[in-house]
C-alpha cells in the first residue's frame, strides 16, 4: 500500500501541486492575519491564540473545500487525460488499491497544509502574545480537526470526480461547499451537522460567540456523537465512492 | 496446456444491445494470432474483456489455463497489453512513464532500458510524453507492454499512426517475440495484409460474431487459384469435358476448373477446337485473402 501511495506521489512530479498548497493557503494565512492583528489592535484584551484559531477555523470553511477539490481532481484526473485507467488495472493493480491510494495521497497533501497552517499560526501567535505560552493541545487538536473534515470532503470529492468525468462539475462542487462552509454560522445546528462544510468549524477547538456585542470565546470539545457522525461520514463517502469505482468499466 | 487462451461463449451486451456475441477464441502456445475485423466488429471490446477491464455479460475468459475471474493477479502478471489508443502521463518523461510500469511490474532497470532500446526510444526518453509524436506514444505504449517481456501479449492496433518504415520495424518485433522470449501475441488489427505478414492464426469477427479461426494457411488455401474458360457454346463444351472426366462448375458464361496442371489447360483446349468450339478466354483468377474476408464479413466498403 504504501508503494501504491508514493507511486501517486512519484506521478505528480512537474504538477506543482506542493507549490499550489502552499500558496492558496499561504494566502488565506495572511488573509486571517491581517484580520487578527487589526482586531487585536483594536481590542487589545482580547486573547491572541483564540483569536487566530477561530478565524483560521472559519476562513478553511472557505478555502479548505476548494483545496480539497483541486487535490482530489487533479490526482484523479491525469488518469483520465492519458487513458491511463486501463494501464493500471491491467497492470495487476486492482481498483480498490488505487482508489485507497489516490484517497492516501490526497489525505497527506492536506495534512501537509495544514500542520503548515498550524506551524504558520504557532509562529503568529508566539510573536503577537505576551504569555509567550504555546497552547499545545489546543494546536494539536485544531489539526485533528482540520484534518477530520478535511477526509469527509475528500471522501466525497474522490467519488464524485471519479464519478462524473468532467471536472468543472467536481471544482464547482468544492466552491459551493466552500460558500456553505464559511456561512455556516447562520444555520441553526441541526442543519449545520449535514453541511459537511461547517465542521471545520464545528471540530475546531475554540468557537466564538457573540453576546451583547461582544466577542465570547468558548471552549468546545467535540462530543463522541459528533466524532463519530464524522469518522461515520468518511467511511459512507468511502465506501460509495469505492463501490461506485471499482463497478466502472474503462 | 498449449492452449494460451480460450473463451467459452464470451458474450458483451452494451446498453442490451450484442456487441460480442458467444465468441470462442483458442489462442495457442507460441501463435501470433490475428484478430481481424472491420470498425466496430467488437475486437476492442473482446480483447478488453481478456483482460478484465470489461465485464462479460455471459461466458468465460481462460488464461494459461485458469480461469481470469478467479486468478486475475496471476494472469495479470504474465500478460502485457496495449489497448486502443495509447496510456501514457504527459507531464512526465517517457522514462518516468516506464518507471511507473516498472514499479507496478517489479521489473529490473536493466528490462526498462532493454524495452525502449526495442521500440528506439532510448534518444527521446527524456522528454515530456506530451511533446511525443503519435507515433512515438504508440512505442512508448508497445515498449510499455512489453516491459516485463510477458508470455502472453495483447496488442489492439498497435500499428496506428506508426509511419511505414516504424510498422514494419514493429512488424519484424512482434515476428520474432514467439522465437526470442517465448511469447504467444494476439494482437487485433482491421488491416488483412499486416495479419498476412505475420500472424500464424486468423480469427475473423464481424458484427460480434467469430466467423473463422483457425490456422493462417487453411484461410490461405482458400484463395488457390482457379481457371475459368469461355467458349462460343459453353453447353456443348461442358458436356464434352465431363464426359472426359474433368470436374467443373458453371458460372454465369464460364466454366470454373479448380485445381488444373498447365498441361490439361493445353490439352482441354485442343480438345475443346478440335470439337469445332471457339475457347474465346483461358483465365486464371486468385482469390485474395482480401476476397475471402470480404465475403465472410460480407461487406463491400474499405475495411
Ligand atoms: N462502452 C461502450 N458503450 C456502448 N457501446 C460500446 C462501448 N464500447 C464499445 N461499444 C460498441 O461496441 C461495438 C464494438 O466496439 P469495439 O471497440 O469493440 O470495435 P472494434 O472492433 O475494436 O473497432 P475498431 O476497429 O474501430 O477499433 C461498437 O459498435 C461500439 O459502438
Ligand atoms: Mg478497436
Amino acid at each position: 500500500m504504501i508503494k501504491a501511495v508514493t507511486l501517486e506521489f512519484f506521478k505528480l512530479r512537474r504538477k506543482k501541486i506542493f507549490l499550489m498548497i502552499t500558496l492558496f493557503l499561504g494566502f488565506e494565512i495572511l488573509w486571517a492575519f491581517m484580520s487578527v492583528s487589526i482586531s487585536l489592535s483594536r481590542n487589545p484584551n482580547s486573547p491572541v491564540w483564540e483569536s487566530i484559531l477561530t478565524t483560521t477555523a472559519s476562513m478553511n470553511g472557505l478555502f479548505l473545500p476548494i483545496i480539497c477539490a483541486i487535490v482530489s481532481s487533479r490526482i484523479c484526473d491525469m488518469e483520465n487525460k492519458g487513458n491511463t485507467w486501463k494501464l493500471l488495472i491491467s497492470s495487476n493493480m486492482n481498483r480498490k488499491s488505487i482508489y485507497a491510494s489516490k484517497y492516501l495521497c490526497s489525505c497527506t497533501l492536506l495534512l501537509y497544509g495544514i500542520v503548515l497552517q498550524a506551524f504558520a499560526i504557532t509562529v503568529f501567535g508566539i510573536v503577537k502574545s505576551s504569555t509567550g505560552m504555546l497552547p499545545l493541545s489546543l494546536i494539536t487538536r485544531f489539526i485533528g480537526g482540520a484534518m477530520l473534515a478535511s477526509m469527509i470532503i475528500l471522501a466525497l470529492q474522490q467519488w464524485i470526480t471519479l464519478a462524473i468525468k468532467n471536472q468543472a462539475f467536481a471544482l464547482c462542487f468544492g466552491m459551493i461547499g466552500g460558500f456553505l462552509g464559511m456561512t455556516a454560522y447562520f444555520f441553526p445546528e441541526t442543519v449545520r451537522r449535514i453541511i459537511i462544510w461547517s465542521y471545520y468549524t464545528e471540530l475546531c477547538p475554540i468557537k466564538y460567540h457573540v453576546t451583547n456585542g461582544s466577542l465570547e470565546f468558548i471552549k468546545q470539545n467535540p462530543g463522541i456523537g459528533m466524532l463519530t457522525t464524522a469518522f461515520l461520514l468518511v467511511i459512507f463517502f468511502y465506501m460509495s465512492g469505492n463501490y461506485h469505482f471499482s463497478r466502472q468499466e474503462v | 496446456m498449449n492452449t494460451i487462451v480460450s473463451t467459452h461463449n464470451l458474450s458483451k451486451y452494451f446498453n442490451g444491445i450484442c456487441r460480442v456475441n458467444e465468441v470462442n477464441l483458442t489462442v495457442y502456445k507460441g501463435d501470433i494470432y490475428g484478430f481481424l475485423g472491420p470498425n466496430g466488429a467488437g475486437k476492442s471490446t473482446t480483447l478488453k474483456m481478456l483482460l478484465g477491464l470489461v465485464k462479460p455479460t455471459k461466458g468465460d475468459v481462460i488464461i494459461f489455463g485458469k480461469k481470469f475471474n478467479k486468478n486475475r493477479q496471476s494472469i495479470l502478471s504474465q500478460t502485457g497489453s496495449l489497448i486502443e489508443s495509447p496510456s501514457y502521463y504527459g507531464h512526465l518523461t517517457g522514462l518516468e512513464n516506464m518507471r511507473i510500469l516498472q514499479r507496478l511490474r517489479n521489473v529490473s532497470n536493466k528490462k526498462v532500458q532493454e524495452a525502449l532500446h526495442i521500440v528506439r526510444l532510448e534518444k527521446q526518453q527524456n522528454k515530456q510524453v506530451k511533446h511525443y509524436s503519435l507515433g512515438m506514444k504508440q512505442r512508448l505504449g508497445i515498449a510499455m507492454a512489453l516491459i516485463n517481456f510477458p508470455k502472453l501479449l495483447i496488442l489492439d492496433e498497435p500499428t496506428n499512426g506508426l509511419d511505414p518504415n516504424g510498422i514494419r520495424e514493429i512488424r519484424e518485433l512482434i515476428k520474432s517475440l514467439p522465437q526470442r522470449y517465448g511469447t504467444t501475441v494476439l494482437i487485433s488489427t482491421h488491416l488483412l495484409s499486416e495479419i498476412e505478414q505475420m500472424a500464424t492464426s486468423v480469427g475473423i469477427i464481424n458484427d460480434g460474431k467469430l466467423l473463422f479461426q483457425g490456422d493462417i494457411n487453411l484461410l490461405k488455401a482458400k484463395s488457390k487459384s482457379y481457371i475459368s474458360i469461355k467458349t462460343q457454346n459453353n453447353k456443348l463444351a461442358k458436356k464434352i469435358l465431363l464426359a472426359e472426366g474433368y470436374e467443373l462448375k458453371q458460372n454465369n458464361d464460364r466454366l470454373i476448373f479448380e485445381n488444373l496442371p498447365d498441361a490439361h489447360i493445353a490439352y482441354l483446349n485442343k480438345l475443346l477446337i478440335g470439337q469445332g468450339i471457339d475457347v474465346i478466354r483461358i483465365e486464371e483468377h486468385r482469390k485474395s485473402l482480401e476476397d475471402i474476408f470480404l465475403e465472410l464479413t460480407g461487406r463491400e466498403r474499405s475495411l
